[in-house]
């Protein structure tokens, strides 16, 4: 039971549209997690983690157990790098399709 | 049907939801509960009533006596009781019966339903579930240090009701850069996004459109840093840094609501400012008035739309837009039975909205305002600003 049920089924293809399309696999070059990523542009990134990538990534570990924790908006420079060197190296093309 | 509807994008209006969010819920604050009277709160398509027991202590159960069906919101509180206007049965927080003055026993069956109440920052929360499970006191707002004491001004509390919307509308706005200019009158500069587990926030920095001086957030001296996190489906803790004129005053936004009916909600959002040093209580009441009509008015403008707008399934996205529909991915863990959120809905998300050329476009229609104002104001005669 879904809190607001589409009526027809090209939403459904939407929903994957908006949020699989294009998705690139990009490891962090420091630890083991593996995320997937998109680049609309050069400021736009959408990042896609697991739970198994947020338990490898070594810096969200060291947060989470500095006294104060690690707080949901808090983010991984390392992985940021990684990304940057992943588009660098073509692995992520820049670009949008269709609004997406 | 002909060519022209084929072609054309329909919008998905979708079914709404037949249940209410799973989670906490914000009733408003402690101290409009404490006065040893019954309160109606109308939420999750009824009504419950409210109250403070002799030890201080709130309650919460549902409004209507399993008896005879009497309203306890009309009752009175006797004790640590609350008792029906009907027939004098009192029910405790517990959710049981635990006198009828007329009765040689009370039935054992006589218990009704109660909602776990705690009281956290000063506001009152209530665990809903229609599984019915145990409150979860992790998922919690967090205890916001020093609010409470002489370090905040109080909470001011707001209330303002949306008769035909569903409350997801609202929470919508946790990804809408864009409505910021057009609704709230700002420019949205920096905007990102992370969901995780039962949290979603929003990061923002904003200035005020200089060409709505005076309406919304529209100031050009008026920066706003703000971080926003959602606590579960329905509570949004809002830490805002604002900046005027280089005077630098720290607010809680506290922005809630309850739904009341399948497509109705109330909006509640209440504010503390943190004390600037050296100042007098005078100013310091004045900058947090000045405050909650900003953010009032904010919601005000949110609120025309919702009443008028229609409820869509397949948003139709731009680049500038932010993600909505992870966002309500993220969202439908709270509408689904527990054992039912699936790894999708709470996996960690990120999204950083790109508003640069969104900011050009912006700049360059503001200047055309303003040049238009000055044109409107030359030829009518009345001093020119600049």
């Amino acid at each position: 039971m879904a809190y607001i049920t589409p009526r027809d089924p090209e939403t459904l293809e939407d929903q994957q549209r908006y949020t699989q399309a294009r998705l690139v696999e990009v490891a962090c070059l420091d630890c083991l997690a593996h995320v997937r990523v998109k680049k609309n542009s050069n400021h736009h990134t959408s990042i896609q983690w697991t739970q198994q990538a947020v338990t490898e990534c070594a810096e969200f570990t060291r947060m989470a157990a500095s006294p104060e924790g690690r707080r949901v908006y808090a983010h991984c420079p390392r992985l940021a790098a990684s990304i940057e060197h992943a588009v660098r190296d073509g692995d992520v093309t820049i670009g949008a399709e269709d609004g997406y | 049907m002909t060519n022209l509807q084929q072609s054309s994008r329909q919008l998905d209006l979708g079914d709404t939801p037949t249940r209410f969010a799973r989670g906490w819920h914000c009733l408003g604050r402690e101290v409009d509960f404490a006065d040893g009277k019954p309160h109606a709160v109308e939420a999750f398509g009824g009504k419950l009533v409210v109250w403070s027991d002799s030890q201080g202590q709130l309650h919460a159960l549902d409004a209507y006596c399993r008896h005879m069906g009497g309203d306890l919101t009309m009752g009175t509180v006797k004790g640590d009781e609350v008792a029906c206007p009907f027939h004098d049965w009192r029910w405790g927080g517990d959710g049981k019966c635990k006198s009828i003055p007329y009765a040689r026993r009370v039935p054992l069956r006589a218990k009704t339903q109660r909602f776990t109440t705690v009281v956290r920052n000063g506001l009152v929360m209530i665990w809903h579930d229609p599984e019915g499970s145990e409150a979860d006191m992790d998922a919690l707002p967090p205890v916001l240090e020093g609010v409470g004491t002489d370090r905040y001004t109080d909470w001011t509390w707001n209330v303002l009701d949306v008769p035909t919307a569903h409350c997801r509308e609202i929470v919508d706005n946790v990804v809408d850069m864009a409505h910021f200019f057009y609704v709230h009158f700002a420019f949205p500069t920096n905007f990102r996004n992370v969901f995780e587990g039962d949290k979603a926030s929003q990061f923002m920095e904003s200035t005020g459109r200089p060409d709505k001086q005076e309406e919304g957030y529209g100031d050009e001296d008026l920066v706003l840093k703000s971080e926003a996190t959602y606590f579960g489906p329905s509570t949004m803790v809002n830490w805002l840094e604002t900046d005027y004129k280089g005077f630098i005053t720290k607010v809680i936004l506290m922005n809630c609501h309850v739904p009341t009916g399948p497509n109705s909600f109330k909006l509640q959002f209440g504010l503390c400012v943190e004390k600037p040093e050296g100042l007098d209580e005078k100013t310091v009441k004045y900058i947090g008035d000045k405050y909650t009509q900003l953010f009032g008015d904010g919601f005000m403008q949110d609120v025309e739309i919702w009443l008028n707008k229609a409820p869509v399934q397949n948003p139709l996205l731009c680049e500038e837009d932010g993600p909505v529909y992870q966002l309500r991915r993220w969202y439908e863990q709270f509408y689904v039975d527990k054992a039912d959120v699936t790894a999708e809905m709470t996996d960690r998300f990120e999204f950083e909205v790109d508003t640069t050329k969104a900011n050009e476009y912006w700049r360059a229609e503001v200047e055309q305002n303003l040049a238009a104002k000055r044109a409107e104001d030359e030829a009518a005669g009345r001093p020119v600003h600049h």
